[in-house]
């Protein structure tokens, strides 16, 4: 089926650049000029809240409702940051986002600004997005000259001023509170919460963090409404589009966007043209790295907040990364489970240790040294890292090796006794193998 | 009912493991559970440090929370229900245990911190179990300082040492270094860590991974004796706690009062647990094998002989008959003797007692007339006490902070972090110095100024003046002040000083002082903090007065959260001055020419006192030399060693007929003395130390005195008795009940209220005095920077080094083993010199005609034109360039500055 597009409505437009005559021509920065006409700053505040908009970054969270935590005093400086930092495994829907149409990135951080009532935002762009950063940067420059941003904004008398800072490699910076302090010239490290930075945020100022897309839905949600946002996707809790980034074992891979609570199979069979070499589905990641993948009897779950949760898994970043039937579990999640114990910041002794622990015994199992303590020396490490940490990551990085002991639980078993894998053409004898 | 609204707004009520406990709005769980002495294990939280809630030890159970919540930096709320013993939360602890277990080596066993680190603790307690059985992380070993022992791979990295150094150091010289699984402390210093050496992150760090180098291996913990006492070094006047072995009569190490236990007190003491390099790492003199154990006496008595060991009962009977002999002879005037600030009080007033009646001279002195003096006479005549009327407490919760003439964490450091503290709290802080800003691991106070009043060298009078005279013009007196009939004549003073003298002496813009003094002005809780620049100058004694009209002139003399905080360097200057070994004042600051005072203590004593005037250190030091002193007793004091030599001082002990010394070493006096008596420590003695605030603290014996040395009070007592008068003591605290009934206020601190009657009166008959004289601007103090080849020296304090102490300190000489020249990279640049060149400074007038050859420093925080030398150090003899002026009314020795040529050498 073919839906309408919204965030890829002008990058979908042929001849569309990006710049601020392309965006000017196609209705942009239209919004702004009518929020600050007739929207005083808690009506938008409100508008947002009606929407049901949620967070795309990764946990869902309502954003209007984020916003209306922050202290109602005025004299009090606050800020508003852009989470630029894209870097879950699988995910890659903020860069086409950024790359192709930065102005209404822009035009929802100026909504975003105006409705909190911060002055100054920032855009942290992950560091390998250098062409990115480069577009944003010229973006910037374009909308400034153009009066969009600076002291006087359309005449208004509010000052919105954006800065792109840009990241220096590490994943954990996308982390809202790591993210933070890397701005603030420190070692990306997520703090303590609370408080919340919705208190205590940017320099200790109230500041709220938001996902590229989800910014970039603002425009549309002040140009056309409330209701017309609601009627798309599942409404009411989880409105609007979603852009998913397919990857994996499937014919067309890329960046999809539609409306919230379609179908997993339709997304993976319509959109993304389905398997490669018309194998079955193993398993599928619905949201990125962090998310706990899902079976084969999982495919008719609706791509929406609730229902992925309800099959015990999360909607999270949007990178559904598809395996087919020979994929090993083993190593896809021994895979991942070297991407967290590699970007894992180090701040908590759980994840810190915990992470390389996992590791090891993960590839002791990979590589045929597994013991038949293992499985439950990785759940029992798992649990004692769950819930436990400073951040989130702690969370996510179990949810691999979790979710496949839960499903997989007897190819785990068969690398342990075996010494070797049972999946599909990957049975070679494994011992003796190095490392990947 | 306000006051029940209060109690609702600032306390709230909760339940920890059933049981209700009210604290006030803001404490943290873990906090509030210890008000229960319900005990949460923790590792990353501390009192001094903001929550980090890494190590995740502390994790409770919190009803209406899914998951565990740290306690350490979750602050209470009504009605919270907390569980801190469920099986749950056991679990929780258990395996943070075994991750940090996973890969720490356990080597328990060799560890310096086994015994009382919390890791064994709450393994032992949680039985943490050790499943990891993957390949262990393993640091490589690398070379970290040599004061501090890195050992990583002990490391739990609760990042405490991190966070200490910077939150309360301000010296950043640590940081967690790679990421994830690799994470460890490194230092920014390219080489070794190079770094303020407080070892607050030694102290700080729970475990074996930050240890004291100097002792490494040497110890278990459980076989060391703990003894609280106070620092020997500055006048900062810290807490610590000697660990050491009494058999051996050794101090092994220093720790300080909140270290490693996790119950500890949080820091108790003026210094709230914190050390400077010499507290924690200054201790080694005590043990050092230069310390005298066996009296000298001249052989045959003959002055020319050698000195030669002997007993003890020998060499206090030459010294009882020597004195003996001067007194019937001579008489008592015929007498000089000299004290050193670092005695206890106990053994200063004996000292004084001593003299005053047994020798029956008015001629004594102590290391206060190296300028400390100035501080104690002016303060006394401002508020009527030489004592602070403020305190560190006031200066951290300060809204303003005026420092002016002091390197402060160089000089008293300790009083540097309170200065600090308030600064980050958002308090404003005026910095007056000539030293510029440079960031470094050694923390730097004018980086911290709000406003930087970067004067000329010497200038710190004209600050002063300038100050004065625009609160005055600028109508910001107080009314107190502003109606007073005393104050026309201060306006008159500062009419006659026009702006431009003002710029043309401090090198700034009028306009400049003027805002510093409007800031002064409005500031409600504000204190001027100042240090050596102002008390050794010459005109000292009239600055400290000028600063006290500023603080009088604008109602923060004694307001609360005000006052004037004169900076002292000797741990007992403020003793030494109280108990009376100045020759004007007597014990409890009473003064030698009222004949009230005099006929108290004399009553006390049951003897009259000797009327003075006495003489002091320099008029005693030329009287010696013209052969009117015939018989020197020095007690720790050593002024050949600290006087440059044109002052004479090497001349006037030689020319002295009878000359005793007593000390904890053999120093430049005391080899040319007839007898040298070899003195205990301050950690073989029961006593006191007064601190620059007016603290009495309990100095404590942590083992008998060191082998062949004995208390300098004893040796007075023992002298005196040869002498055959009895002045016996039973033990130090026998002195101190003697000097409380003399004078019952001395333990308590000086009371405000108490001090307004002085301050009126100063107001009323003494802030006209001498205006003219104060209010003076003398040409010769426009020390601005020469041009060419000529420099300004200046000799001053480092934190590293005290003196005789310091120096036979190894672990400071470690640090820092010999003396540099300071000097701007501008001018090393204009000298063609690098680093570690030697150059050749020659006084550039007087009568001195030696050239000194030193080695170069570039430190961009002297500015150019300035070039500075540690005043510790007396190779090279740099000191002897500088002639010595004598304060006019003080009589202290000035030898801070003076201007010299430099070239390379
Ligand atoms: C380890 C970790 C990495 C994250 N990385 C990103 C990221 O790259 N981009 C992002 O938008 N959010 C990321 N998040 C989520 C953010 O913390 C935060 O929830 C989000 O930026 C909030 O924006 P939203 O409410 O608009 O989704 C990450 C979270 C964690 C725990
Ligand atoms: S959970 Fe992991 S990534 Fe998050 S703070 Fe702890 S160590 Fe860092
Ligand atoms: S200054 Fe040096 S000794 Fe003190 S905490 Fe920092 S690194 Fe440790
Ligand atoms: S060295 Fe000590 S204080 Fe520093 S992080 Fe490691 S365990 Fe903590
Ligand atoms: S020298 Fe001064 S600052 Fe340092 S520890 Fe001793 S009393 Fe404290
Ligand atoms: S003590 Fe609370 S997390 Fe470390």
């Amino acid at each position: 089926m073919k839906y309408e597009k919204v965030l890829h409505k002008n990058l979908e437009t042929p001849g569309y650049a990006g710049s601020l005559a392309d965006y000017e021509r196609l209705g942009g920065y239209l919004a702004i000029r009518k929020a600050l006409k007739e929207y005083a700053p808690a009506q938008l505040i409100d508008l947002v809240k009606r929407s049901g908009l949620r967070g795309r970054g990764g946990a869902g969270f309502p954003a209007g409702m984020k916003w209306d935590f922050l202290p109602k005093d005025p004299a009090i400086t606050r800020y508003l940051c852009c989470n630029a930092d894209e870097s879950e495994p699988g995910t890659f829907k903020d860069r086409q986002l950024i790359e192709r149409d930065p102005h209404q990135l822009i035009e929802g951080m100026m909504l975003a600004a105006y409705a909190i009532g911060a002055r100054v935002g920032y855009i942290y762009i992950r560091g390998e997005f250098v062409y990115g950063a480069q577009v944003l940067q010229r973006a910037l420059t374009e909308a400034t000259r153009a009066g969009y941003l600076g002291k006087n904004i359309l005449g208004s008398r509010t000052e919105i001023d954006l800065h792109l800072h840009r990241g220096a490699g590490a994943y954990i910076c996308g982390e809202e509170t790591a993210l933070l302090e890397s701005i603030e010239g420190k070692r990306g490290l997520p703090r303590t919460k609370p408080p919340f930075p919705a208190i205590h945020g940017l320099y200790g100022k109230p500041t709220v963090i938001n996902n590229v897309e989800t910014l970039s839905n603002l425009p549309h949600i002040v140009n056309r409404g409330v209701e017309w946002f609601i009627s798309i996707g599942s409404s009411p809790k989880s409105p609007g589009t979603r852009i998913f980034s397919v990857s994996g074992h499937v014919n067309r891979p890329g960046n999809y966007e539609v409306p919230m609570g379609i179908p997993l199979r339709e997304l993976i069979y319509e959109q993304a043209g389905g398997v490669r070499n018309n194998k079955r589905i193993k398993a599928v990641i619905p949201g990125g790295a962090s998310a706990a993948f899902l079976t084969e009897s999982s495919l008719d779950v609706k791509m929406d907040f609730e229902a992925i949760a309800q099959v015990g898994s999360m909607l999270g970043s949007g990178g559904v990364t598809v395996m087919d039937e020979d994929t090993c579990m083993v190593r896809a999640a021994l895979n991942l489970m070297e991407f967290f114990a590699h970007e894992t910041c180090g701040k908590c002794s759980p994840c810190r240790e915990g992470s390389s622990w996992l590791v090891q015994i993960m590839r002791r199992i990979e590589h045929g040294h597994g013991r038949a303590e293992d499985l439950d020396q990785l759940v029992r490490i798992c649990n004692n890292i769950g819930g436990k940490t400073v951040c989130a990551f702690g969370d996510a990085e179990i949810a691999p090796i979790l979710s496949t002991l839960k499903h997989w639980r007897s190819e785990y078993e068969y690398h342990v006794k075996e010494k070797r894998c049972m999946a599909g053409d990957r049975g070679e004898e494994l011992v003796g193998i190095g490392r990947h | 009912m306000s006051e029940s609204v209060q109690i609702k707004t600032e306390t709230v009520k909760l339940t920890i493991d059933g049981r209700e406990v009210v604290v006030p709005k803001g404490t943290l769980v873990i906090e509030a559970a210890r008000a229960l002495s319900i005990e949460i294990p923790f590792f990353c939280y501390h009192q001094k440090l903001k929550s980090d809630g890494n190590c995740r030890m502390c994790l409770v159970s919190i009803e209406k929370m899914p998951k565990l919540q740290v306690s350490c930096s979750l602050p209470v709320s009504e009605g919270m229900v907390v569980q801190t013993n469920t099986s749950v939360v056991a679990d929780a602890r258990k395996g943070v245990l075994d991750f940090l277990l996973a890969n720490h080596p356990l080597d328990c066993p060799i560890c310096d911190e086994g015994g009382r680190c919390p890791l064994q603790n709450y393994s032992q307690k949680y039985t943490a179990y050790g499943q990891f059985k993957e390949e262990k992380r393993i640091y490589p070993k690398d070379y970290f300082s040599p004061l501090i022992e890195k050992e990583m791979n002990r490391c739990i990295q609760c990042m405490r040492c991190v966070r200490y150094c910077d939150e309360v150091i301000d010296s950043q010289a640590l940081s967690s270094v790679n990421r994830g699984f690799h994470v460890e402390i490194g230092h920014y210093a390219e080489k070794q860590l190079d770094c303020e050496f407080c070892g607050g992150c030694v102290q700080i760090c729970p475990v074996g991974a930050l240890l004291n180098r100097l002792p490494l291996y040497e110890y278990r913990p459980w076989m060391l004796t703990q003894t609280e006492t106070t620092c020997a070094y500055c006048a900062d006047g810290c807490s610590l706690r000697l660990e050491s072995r009494p058999q051996t009569r050794e101090v092994i190490e220093v720790t300080s009062f909140w270290g490693n236990e996790t119950k500890s007190v949080w820091g108790s003491g003026r210094n709230e647990g914190d050390l400077c390099a010499k507290g924690t790492f200054g201790y080694e003199f005590v043990n050092s094998p230069h310390r005298l154990t066996k009296p000298l006496v001249r052989k045959g008595g003959r002055k020319d002989g050698p000195l030669v060991e002997t007993s003890w009962e020998e060499a206090l009977e030459t010294a009882a008959d020597g004195f003996r002999r001067i007194k019937t002879q001579h008489g008592g005037a015929a007498f000089g003797a000299l004290a050193s600030a670092r005695c206890t009080n106990e053994s200063l007033y004996v000292f004084q007692k001593f003299v005053r009646l047994i020798l029956g001279s008015p001629n004594l002195d102590s290391s206060v007339r190296y300028g400390a003096v100035n501080a104690a006479r002016a303060m006394t005549e401002l508020t009527g006490t030489p004592r602070w009327l403020t305190s560190y407490e006031e200066i951290t919760r300060a809204d303003l902070v005026f420092v002016i003439g002091t390197d402060i964490t160089q000089t008293n450091p300790i009083a540097g972090l309170k200065v600090k503290a308030a600064a980050k709290r958002g308090a404003k802080l005026i910095v007056a110095t000539p030293l510029r800003r440079r960031i470094s691991t050694l923390s730097n106070i004018v980086n911290r100024a709000t406003r930087h009043l970067a004067h000329a060298p010497g200038a710190e009078r004209a600050i002063a003046i300038g100050l004065v005279k625009a609160v005055l013009e600028e109508g910001r007196l107080a009314e107190r002040v502003a109606s007073h009939r005393s104050t026309q004549r201060l306006r008159d003073a500062v009419a006659a000083i026009t702006p431009k003298q003002i710029e043309r002496a401090t090198g700034l813009p009028y306009e400049e002082i003027k805002a510093a003094a409007g800031e002064w002005a409005s500031a409600s809780r504000a204190v001027i903090v100042f240090g050596e620049s102002v008390i050794r100058a010459k005109d000292g004694y009239e600055t400290v007065r000028i600063l006290g009209d500023l603080a009088l002139s604008t109602g923060k003399l004694i307001a609360d959260g005000c006052g004037l905080a004169p900076l002292m360097e000797e741990n007992n200057e403020m003793g030494a001055y109280e108990m009376g070994v100045v020759p004007d004042r007597l014990p409890g600051v009473g003064r030698l020419d009222d004949e009230s005072d005099r006929d108290r203590i004399s009553r006390a004593w049951k003897e009259p006192i000797p009327a003075g005037p006495g003489l002091t250190m320099m008029e005693m030091l030329k009287a010696a030399r013209d052969g009117k002193i015939k018989a020197l007793y020095l007690m720790g004091e050593n002024p050949v060693g600290s006087l440059p030599a044109s002052a004479g001082a090497a001349e006037a002990v030689e020319a002295t007929e009878f000359v005793v010394c007593q000390d904890l070493f053999l120093t430049e006096t005391g080899m040319k003395a007839d007898v040298v008596l070899p003195a205990a420590s301050f950690a073989e003695q029961n006593g006191t130390f007064t601190n620059q605030e007016g603290h009495v603290q309990a100095v404590r014996k942590a083992f008998d005195p060191v082998q062949g040395t004995r208390p300098d009070w004893e040796i007075l007592s023992e002298i005196a008795l040869e002498m055959g008068y009895p002045l016996e003591y039973e033990d130090g605290a026998e002195i101190s009940h003697e000097i409380a009934r003399l004078w019952p206020g001395w333990r308590e601190l000086p009371k405000r209220s108490e001090q307004e009657e002085a301050v009126a009166r100063y107001l009323n008959e003494e802030l006209a005095e001498g205006v003219s004289e104060r209010y003076r601007l003398d040409r010769k103090t426009d020390h601005s920077v020469a041009p060419n080849h000529r420099f300004r020296l200046v000799l001053g304090p480092v934190l590293f080094h005290s003196g005789k102490m310091s120096l036979k300190a190894d672990g400071l000489m470690k640090v820092m083993g010999r003396p540099f020249l300071y000097m701007a990279p501008e001018d090393a640049e204009r000298l063609g010199v690098t680093e570690g060149r030697l150059v050749r400074l020659r006084s550039a007038y007087g009568p001195v005609q030696r050239s000194v050859d030193v080695e170069v420093k570039m430190d961009a925080k002297y500015p150019p034109g300035l070039v500075f030398f540690p005043e510790s150090f007396n190779e090279p003899p740099v000191k002897d360039l500088l002639t010595v002026e004598l304060a006019p009314v003080s009589g202290v020795p000035v030898f801070k500055t003076t201007e010299v040529l430099i070239e390379k050498a």
